[in-house]
């Protein structure tokens, strides 16, 4: 099992591409650069206004980081085809997303892929259909 | 309440008690599905619409998914007081289980990207919001606002129909969050919004326009559109504030 994480500073993202509940993404989180981590689901919530997946991920120093990442509603999830099993504790995920301002092992979701290669989900999140 | 405003009010006041009793029938039909657009092409807006956004109304541009970032607040004069305020805003606090499930008022959660749903009737009108399962009445005929109605987040809304244009105007919003992100309205912000059809009946399109010189010196306005999506509903929100416990445990392992 192969667990790992990345920075990559990406172009300037449009601000519309990101659904956003009650607190505000802007202020959370850096839209203008791209996370991709890669590791092992250790919980995964689904509860209105955010899910929620826990993952464990193993950094280049091969220490174990404990990653949380934010998704959009599940009311939006469950439009993109989402549902409450869609991970279980134990999967191997990749998650690609938008880094956590502050530095923390935070992160909003922009799409997942499972062990598989397939993306989870009809859609990653910049596409705008809510 | 600034000048302008209150001669806004009183025009669309006027206009209602000129015009000539309409049946249901005269007037769109809002009812359904409604998805927001999260379209940046401003080429589809209504001009008719806009012309009737007060020309010194600020138009901020983050309706849909956009949001501010910390400081910026799109071109609205802040009163010192609500620059203070938002300077020394804690994006933190909104993250406590105390308040993660606080709805914001109307006036942010207009231009949310939700979908809601209308249903229309010629005396109310009742728009059901996804975001955060609210709910909000809008009375058609005629009623003031009643003595002693209660401040809330949705706030007390009454209607009339403008031509083709459904004017809302609402008061009684309790403080809230205007751009989520520090500045924030007292109790005595004042809305009107206009809702208007496509001529193909496909889209929804409506301007907000909100005062509250306490903490704004320039009123403030929104255009935001939705896409018609027939056949859905709204899913239940019921928030769930243990999502700040997650949010707690971050780098707590």
């Amino acid at each position: 099992m192969r667990l790992s994480f990345a920075f990559a500073a990406a172009g300037m993202l449009a601000l519309s591409a990101v659904a956003a509940a009650h607190h505000s993404f802007a202020v959370f989180f850096d839209e203008t650069r791209d996370v991709r981590i890669e590791g092992v689901v250790t919980s995964f919530r689904f509860t209105n206004p955010h899910a929620t997946i826990a993952l464990d991920v193993r950094g280049a120093d091969g220490a174990v980081q404990h990653w949380r990442v934010e998704t959009n509603a599940p009311v939006v999830l469950q439009r993109r085809g989402w549902r409450r099993d869609s991970l279980r504790a134990g999967d191997v995920v990749r998650i690609d997303g938008w880094p956590s301002r502050d530095g923390r092992l935070y992160m909003r979701m922009r799409s997942a892929t499972g062990a598989d290669g397939r993306a989870i989900g009809s859609a990653p999140f910049q596409t705008n259909d809510n | 309440m600034t000048t302008r405003f209150l001669i806004a009010l009183v025009a669309h006041v006027s206009a209602l008690l000129l015009s000539a009793p309409a049946t249901a029938q005269d007037h769109p039909d809002l009812s359904g599905f409604w998805g927001p657009d999260f379209v940046t092409d401003t080429a589809i807006r209504l001009p008719q619409l806009l012309a009737q956004v007060p020309p010194d109304a600020v138009l901020i541009e983050d309706s849909g998914a956009a949001e501010f970032p910390r400081g910026e607040f799109g071109g609205l004069v802040l009163t010192p007081e609500a620059a203070e305020h938002a300077a020394n805003w804690d994006a933190a606090q909104d993250m406590t289980i105390q308040r993660v499930c606080l709805p914001p008022s109307i006036v942010y959660a207009v231009q949310g990207p939700f979908p809601f749903e209308v249903f229309q009737t010629p005396e109310l009108i009742v728009f059901q919001y996804e975001y955060f399962d609210q709910t909000r009445l809008i009375f058609m005929d005629g009623r003031a606002v009643p003595e002693n109605q209660p401040y809330s987040k949705m706030g007390f809304s009454t209607g009339h129909w403008d031509g083709p244009e459904l004017v809302v105007e609402t008061s009684n919003i309790a403080a809230s969050t205007i751009t989520n992100n520090g500045l924030d309205h007292t109790d005595d912000v004042r809305m009107i919004e206009r809702y208007r059809l496509s001529e193909d009946g496909t889209r929804l399109h409506a301007t907000q326009w909100f005062s509250d010189p306490a903490v704004i010196v320039t009123d403030g306005a929104r255009y935001i559109s939705w896409t018609a999506r027939p056949g859905e509903h709204v899913f239940p929100y019921e928030c769930d504030p243990s999502f700040a416990l997650e949010y707690a445990q971050i780098g707590a392992e």
